[in-house]
């Protein structure tokens, strides 16, 4: 008997409200997703209509208000905030619209960080070759306010691939970039994805950007509006 | 269950940090270098005044052993004894009045014999390094020297008997040891007294003997023996290591109440700590949350902003430590006077260690609390708008700041000589500090809900003391603590000063007279008569003696027996003056028993002070054995007596009945009062002094003035000692206001920026920094004086039991001049965020 490969990512009936009583706002109301490993998947949807905070759950930064969540072989749900810190080291790369870099390290610091907390013994050595993979070989000892805003995002693909996570999110991560320095972005990071062979899930609202992943969710007031994969 | 990252890895990332953004800690750094320098400084300059002390114990004694004896030579046996130990150096001590020509003084006169000193050398003003002075001659100190106009080669008279200025007195090698002088010393030849008539029987001299021991002898047991041995005779012994025991005491006794000044300094300085350290962690949000986005754990993020802290209180903390071990000579130069010995640059490791305890726990109390609620700052922050400071995590912060403040305690009560008024100090800053704290929530509290101002800048400088992350609460402690203690010495100083100044001279006789013959009294009052005829003169028998022992008679304590004698047991500790009388005397009043009657013939009887009988447990009926000139003589408790000490007077805690010590020989002592409406002219002052020299040669007159002028200048010397240790207080609040300033720089900047927008000038920009400090430092004003002057009075009225009389124009001056350097330090740092060009800023907000 042959068994599928467990999902990257199985959702059921997820819940996200945010504060309590009459100020208590539904952020997610009952998402049920189940992303297959090695699949890349867009999530599209208006302003408000809950993308940034499922990707904040389904990565372990947000905590579910109820429902089930496995990610990565974890069970999400019964992790505390540390045990979700842990869960995502090394199994999980998140890569931000705007970089977040730490403005004291250097390049190389940026993305030795990562694999220095998940205890990696050539965290240095893989960093200065994950940039060199990136192009930014000749910026290792650059800090981000002296990088370009593409070079940053760079950087921080990166320091999100750099420890090979099965997993990758990337939350809108040309919005702070022009057209084209945004296009050479997107390349890089389907390019590390497939090198790496990691799940991509990215948040945007560029249908051009979603067209080029297997699937496309869209969502609207905090519940899945559809979800269509390519043929 | 999660692990934290291990210690290097945290180091690693931590240094990384650091090294880009040390800047972020300078408060923390300012505020433990001000508080850890000035406990450094403060602890080297007692540790090194002390071992000064020790170090001369030798040559300040004038050997290894000195016995004083009151009023008699000593016996042939104790002299025999004393030959016995070593090499012995004799002579006499007594208050004296010198006259050259016109011009009279009272001096301190010392005899010394060809022995003398011991150790050491006597060094004259002309470079010479003498011993006891040539037959006839004189040594004579530079103050009497200078008032009575006497160069070396003049002549001088005391007791009625010529004497040659043989030179003038730079350095006296055991002036230290020879206690509190009532004028500046004369040195003759050792027979002299005896032929000027000053030591008759009765009169007020002391004999002292110093003895130096062959090497390798136990100075302490040779004491311990020599006390057995005459265990009656009245002989205050001393050894080396005990050389100025009341200078000893005087400088620990500074020196621990500088410290706990110190300490309240390094507490304002903790403020400090705890709001850099919040701001410099608020900062780091982003990286916290980044951090936590790539695994970092809460105790991962723990570790790594511990290290960055502690390296940061490290770094202030050395720095601190240099400065207070430099500063230390500076230190001993601006003190002066008050110092007994000129202290060199000195390490006193175990005063570094303590004050860098101190600072480090200060860091850890204040530092614990935005420390441990960054931990739980959640990586969500990089996706949500920022809303609300670091957490408090009050919970998680109890553990350390409970043991941070339980080890502060425990230090300083350790290392406390004083521990009861260690501990009130401590309780006292607690409660104003926790005062404080409730009135900066209470001002705050008020700000929020006061009728909002119609005028727009107005409006928003009352919005800054309660806005989501004001530092009011910080700042009215901080800046509080400082011009309250500002105001508290301002207030006690001058009200000690007045009191000193105004009401002492009220009270207290004009001048006091000792050793005036017992069958010339009458002759006494007409001299004085003479040239003040509204003079008031009171004259007392004066005799020495030293209680030996006392309780009810059939179990009697003998002094000698006690391990220890109870600091408010000062009269059991050597000889105190003693009287007699048929009255009770003058500002006493009795509390219990009977006073015995005129002419008593009965057995002996006593009167004592009540609080000298409350601390012995002494009750009517028991007994008091005393020594006088070294005859036992024993007297019943007939009363005990309430005494006035404000009166100046002569007060004695021992009053006799006639019968049972007048035989023994004896003077009179004598207060002279000129009395306010009858003070006479500085002219007619001089005609008296001379006629008194001139009558009664071998008594001495000590002028109430001087010795209050040498009072105000030692007092005046301590309150600028404390006052220099209180300014730290200020000086680490306005570290704390900086800090403040800096910790709200983000929200300040954008408020001016979108007030700039919205066409507001620059102008009107300071006007409203001006309006929100001004507020603020006028609440202080308040807060300060009302703080500063409940404890000075407390300390004025009821500590020290004298009249409130503060200079009001003294104290708001000083509170004024905290007030507008707090402003100035503010607006000061408010000005580069009113230059800050909208356009530019909004980009980078």
């Amino acid at each position: 008997m042959v068994t599928s490969p467990s999902p990257a990512i199985f959702a059921s009936n997820l819940t996200l409200t945010l504060g309590s009583g009459d100020s208590a706002v539904e952020i997610l109301r009952g998402i049920d997703l189940i992303v297959p490993q090695g699949q890349t998947l867009a999530l599209l949807g208006p302003s408000g209509s809950g993308k940034s905070s499922l990707m904040a759950v389904l990565s372990g930064l947000e905590r579910a208000s109820s429902g089930a969540l496995n990610v990565a072989g974890a069970n999400f749900a019964a992790l505390s905030e540390d045990g979700l810190a842990q869960a995502r080291r090394g199994r999980i790369g998140i890569v931000l619209q705007a970089f977040h870099l730490l403005p004291t390290m250097t390049a190389q610091e940026n993305v030795a960080t990562p694999m220095e907390l998940a205890g990696m013994d050539d965290a240095w050595t893989r960093a200065a070759a994950e940039l060199e993979a990136v192009g930014l070989g000749h910026r290792l000892t650059h800090y981000p306010a002296q990088l370009s805003g593409g070079e940053q995002q760079r950087v921080a693909i990166a320091r999100a691939t750099a420890p090979r996570p099965p997993l990758l999110f990337a939350d809108e991560p040309t919005g702070n970039l022009d057209a084209t320095t945004g296009a050479g972005i997107v390349d890089l990071l389907f390019a590390r994805c497939a090198e790496t062979q990691a799940t991509l899930i990215i948040i945007t609202h560029d249908p051009a950007l979603a067209s080029a992943c297997e699937r496309v969710i869209t969502l609207g007031d905090g519940q899945i509006a559809s979800d269509s994969t390519a043929a | 269950m999660t692990t934290a990252i291990p210690w290097p890895v945290a180091w690693q990332i931590a240094r990384r940090d650091l090294n880009a953004r040390f800047r972020g800690l300078r408060l923390l750094l300012v505020c433990l270098f001000l508080g850890v320098g000035t406990l450094a400084a403060i602890g080297t300059l007692t540790g090194a005044i002390e071992q000064e002390l020790a170090i001369r114990g030798r040559a300040m004694l004038g050997g290894d052993l000195q016995v004083e004896v009151w009023q008699r030579p000593a016996s042939a046996r104790e002299m025999a004894a004393f030959i016995a130990l070593g090499k012995v150096s004799s002579g006499t001590r007594m208050q004296a009045m010198v006259s050259a020509g016109e011009l009279a003084a009272p001096v301190e006169l010392k005899a010394v014999d060809q022995n003398w000193p011991l150790v050491d050398r006597l060094r004259l003003t002309d470079g010479r390094e003498v011993g006891a002075p040539p037959a006839d001659s004189a040594w004579l100190g530079e103050g009497a020297a200078g008032r009575l106009a006497l160069k070396p080669g003049d002549d001088l008279t005391i007791g009625g008997q010529k004497l040659k200025v043989a030179g003038i007195i730079a350095e006296e090698p055991d002036r230290l040891s020879e206690g509190f002088a009532l004028g500046p010393v004369v040195i003759v030849t050792e027979g002299f007294p005896a032929r000027a008539g000053l030591t008759q029987p009765g009169a007020m001299y002391r004999s002292k003997y110093r003895i130096a021991l062959p090497p390798g002898r136990d100075a302490a047991a040779l004491q311990a023996s020599l006390e057995k041995q005459f265990p009656a005779g009245g002989l205050t012994i001393r050894e080396r290591s005990k050389a100025a025991p009341g200078a000893e005491r005087f400088v620990s006794r500074m020196g621990e109440f500088l410290v706990l000044v110190g300490l309240a300094a390094l507490v304002i300085a903790g403020i400090g700590i705890g709001g850099g350290v919040a701001s410099y962690l608020e900062a780091r949000r982003g990286s916290i949350a980044t951090l936590k986005v790539l695994g970092a754990t809460s105790g991962d993020i723990a570790r790594i902003y511990l290290i960055q802290i502690a390296a940061a209180a490290l770094v202030g903390s050395l720095g601190g430590l240099a400065a207070g071990v430099a500063v230390t000579p500076l230190l001993g130069k601006a003190l002066g006077s008050l110092l007994p010995v000129s202290p060199g640059f000195v390490f006193d490791p175990a005063a570094l260690l303590r004050a860098s305890a101190y600072g480090l726990l200060v860091a850890l109390i204040f530092a614990a609390p935005p420390l441990l609620g960054a931990r739980h700052f959640p990586a969500m922050a990089l996706m949500r708008a920022r809303v609300s400071p670091l957490g408090k995590a009050r919970r998680d912060a109890l553990l350390p700041v409970g043991l941070g403040m339980a080890a502060i305690a425990a230090l300083a009560l350790l290392t406390a000589a004083q521990p009861v008024v260690t501990a009130w100090f401590l309780g006292g800053a607690v409660v104003v500090l926790g005062l404080l704290g409730l009135l900066g929530q209470a001002i705050r509290w008020l700000a929020a809900r006061l009728p909002r101002p119609r005028d727009p800048l107005l409006r928003a400088a009352l919005a800054n003391l309660h806005r989501p992350g004001a530092q009011t609460g910080a700042l009215v402690t901080a800046l509080g603590f400082g011009l309250s203690a500002f105001v508290l010495l301002a207030a006690v100083q001058t009200s000690l000063d007045r009191n000193i100044a105004a009401r002492v001279p009220q009270r207290a006789p004009d001048y006091f007279v000792l050793d005036v013959p017992r069958d010339r009294v009458g002759a006494f009052t007409a001299s004085v008569a003479a040239i003040a005829p509204k003079a008031i003169v009171r004259t007392v028998p004066a005799l020495r003696g030293a209680i030996l022992a006392y309780g009810p008679p059939a179990a009697m304590i003998r002094v000698a027996d006690l391990k220890e004698i109870p600091e408010e047991a000062w009269p059991l500790r050597g000889e105190r003056g003693l009287t007699y009388s048929d009255d009770v005397p003058q500002g006493n009043a009795l509390t219990a028993g009977k006073w015995w009657s005129k002419g008593y013939s009965g057995p002996p009887l006593v009167s004592i002070d009540e609080k000298l009988a409350e601390v012995l447990d002494l009750k009517l009926g028991d007994q008091l054995t005393i020594g006088v000139l070294g005859v036992e003589r024993t007297a019943t408790i007939a009363s005990f007596r309430r005494i006035d000490w404000d009166s100046m007077g002569f007060n004695y805690v021992l009053v006799f009945s006639p019968n049972a010590i007048a035989d023994a020989p004896h003077n009179l002592a004598a207060t002279i009062d000129l009395g306010p409406s009858q003070a006479i002219a500085g002219q007619a002052k001089g005609e008296l002094l001379r006629a008194l020299v001139r009558g009664f040669p071998s008594s001495s007159v000590i002028e109430v003035g001087g010795v209050l002028r040498e009072a105000r200048d030692l007092l005046s010397q301590v309150s600028t000692a404390i006052l220099s240790a209180a300014s730290v207080a200020v000086l680490a609040g306005i570290a704390v206001l900086l800090g403040a300033i800096a910790a709200a720089r983000a929200s300040r900047l954008y408020d001016n920026v979108i007030l700039r927008v919205l066409g507001a000038s620059q102008r009107q920009l300071l006007l409203l920094q001006l309006a929100e400090y001004g507020a603020l430092a006028l609440l202080l004003a308040g807060v300060a004086l009302a703080l500063g002057s409940a404890t000075a009075w407390l300390v004025i009225v009821q500590l020290f039991e004298f009249e409130w009389l503060p200079d009001w124009t003294i104290v708001l001056s000083v509170l004024g001049a905290g007030l507008v350097l707090v402003i100035v330090f503010a607006l000061a740092g408010s000005i580069p965020l009113l230059r800050a060009r909208p356009a530019q800023a909004l980009r980078e907000l």
